[in-house]
């Protein structure tokens, strides 16, 4: 229908399109010659607009009647307004309304019972570890100190022993005391290094001819 | 240079659609205290790295602060409105555990979620029309198989105003005559 109606333009598509079949239009209604911009013509210059006219009884009437019918819809708008109001104070302050926020109190507290039973699960585990942490720790500490302690015995026993050495060693030192004596004895037994010695330390009494 | 940082996933849309903590309206500041090593706090770590941002994606509105190496265990506070502060610890949890926990103590629950969309789309009527923001067409020839706009296309002279008013009086004028 609306490509047809496109297709036929002007004042022929009236008699064409079935709609308007009575009668032709003679001027279709156009802007003409003048813009908007463009003043009225001279012609016009006395021309009165009059308004349609108007039956007063009717218009009393009609009058009545269209202030009846706001006077109605104001109401019926106040009426739903109200109950909307209603409704939202009730969710919020009513019997409703408290029932549901105290549950979701209450559900807030019971999680975080919850919660905290979680925490102190975790600081007894905590604890746990921190306990055994230190227990060995202690243990640590006292196998070094062991370790310590047997070393500087070590060292105290072998330093002893060196002292007991040199204490030995020190019954044949020269002084000045038995310095003629130790002279004596020298010159009166002479030592002969002259000998030869293998790799075993062991000296050669008797050597082989090959 | 389309990918930055170590784990660029991080950064899109899709990852970040799929965090499914949202918070009660009652939260607002997050704080997680955490250790850049350990392995007990490795779980806190991970939770940092992964999952805030999702959370953060999901809850705009929520502050949340991250401090380093404060403490020797790690744990997280949230600050409610109420002045309630409930504390997490969260030393030896992965990160999923983490969320799972934080989940279900502060987050809105499915029927909460779901109450919520309705209630929006409640608000936005399919059939109405008007402003873009609040509907979803302005015009009815917007839609394809109306007439369309006659602003773009002048509409054919018998649908126009004018012309049907002036055969109205042709008609009743030679109506009268006749």
């Amino acid at each position: 229908m609306l490509r047809s109606l496109q297709a036929s333009q002007g004042p022929a598509s009236a008699l064409l399109s079935g709609r308007f079949p009575a009668l032709p239009l003679l001027t279709a209604p156009m802007r003409g010659r003048k813009s908007r911009t463009d003043p009225p013509a001279k012609s016009k210059a006395g021309r009165i607009k009059v308004p349609p006219p108007v039956d007063p009884a009717e218009l009393l009437v009609v009058r009545e009647r269209y202030r009846q019918y706001g006077r109605l819809m104001k109401a019926i708008r106040s009426v739903f307004k109200q109950e909307l109001m209603q409704q939202r104070y009730d969710e919020t302050f009513g019997e409703l309304g408290r029932q549901r926020q105290e549950a979701i109190v209450k559900e807030h507290q019971q999680l975080m019972a919850w919660n905290d039973a979680e925490n102190q699960r975790l600081q007894q585990r905590r604890e746990e570890r921190l306990r055994k942490e230190k227990a060995e720790e202690e243990q640590q500490q006292l196998l070094r100190a062991q370790k310590e302690a047997a070393l500087l015995e070590e060292f105290l026993k072998e330093k002893e022993g060196e002292v007991l050495q040199l204490q030995e060693e020190a019954k044949n030192f020269i002084t000045p005391d038995n310095l003629d004596q130790r002279i004596e004895e020298c010159l009166n037994n002479p030592r002969n290094y002259n000998f030869a010695i293998d790799k075993d330390g062991r000296i050669a009494k008797r050597s082989v001819l090959s | 240079m389309p990918m930055k940082g170590r784990f660029p996933i991080r950064r899109t849309l899709q990852y970040l659609s799929q965090g499914d903590v949202i918070f009660k309206d009652a939260v607002k500041v997050m704080t997680v205290n955490y250790n850049t090593s350990g392995a007990l706090g490795e779980g806190a770590r991970k939770f940092v790295f992964f999952n805030i941002p999702q959370i953060q994606y999901k809850n705009p509105w929520l502050q949340i602060v991250m401090f380093k190496n404060m403490t020797p265990s790690p744990f997280v506070k949230f600050y409610l409105d109420t002045g309630e502060q409930v504390l997490v610890d969260v030393e030896e949890k992965t990160n999923k555990e983490i969320v799972q926990h934080i989940k279900k103590i502060l987050g809105k629950s499915e029927e909460t979620l779901q109450k919520e969309t309705k209630e929006k789309m409640k608000l936005r009527h399919p059939a109405t029309f008007g402003p873009r923001k609040y509907h979803l067409r302005e015009c009815m020839c917007e839609i394809k198989g109306q007439i369309p706009c006659p602003g773009e296309i002048p509409l054919p002279k018998e649908m126009r105003g004018k012309y049907k008013a002036a055969m109205k009086e042709n008609t009743v004028s030679e109506a009268n005559s006749v």
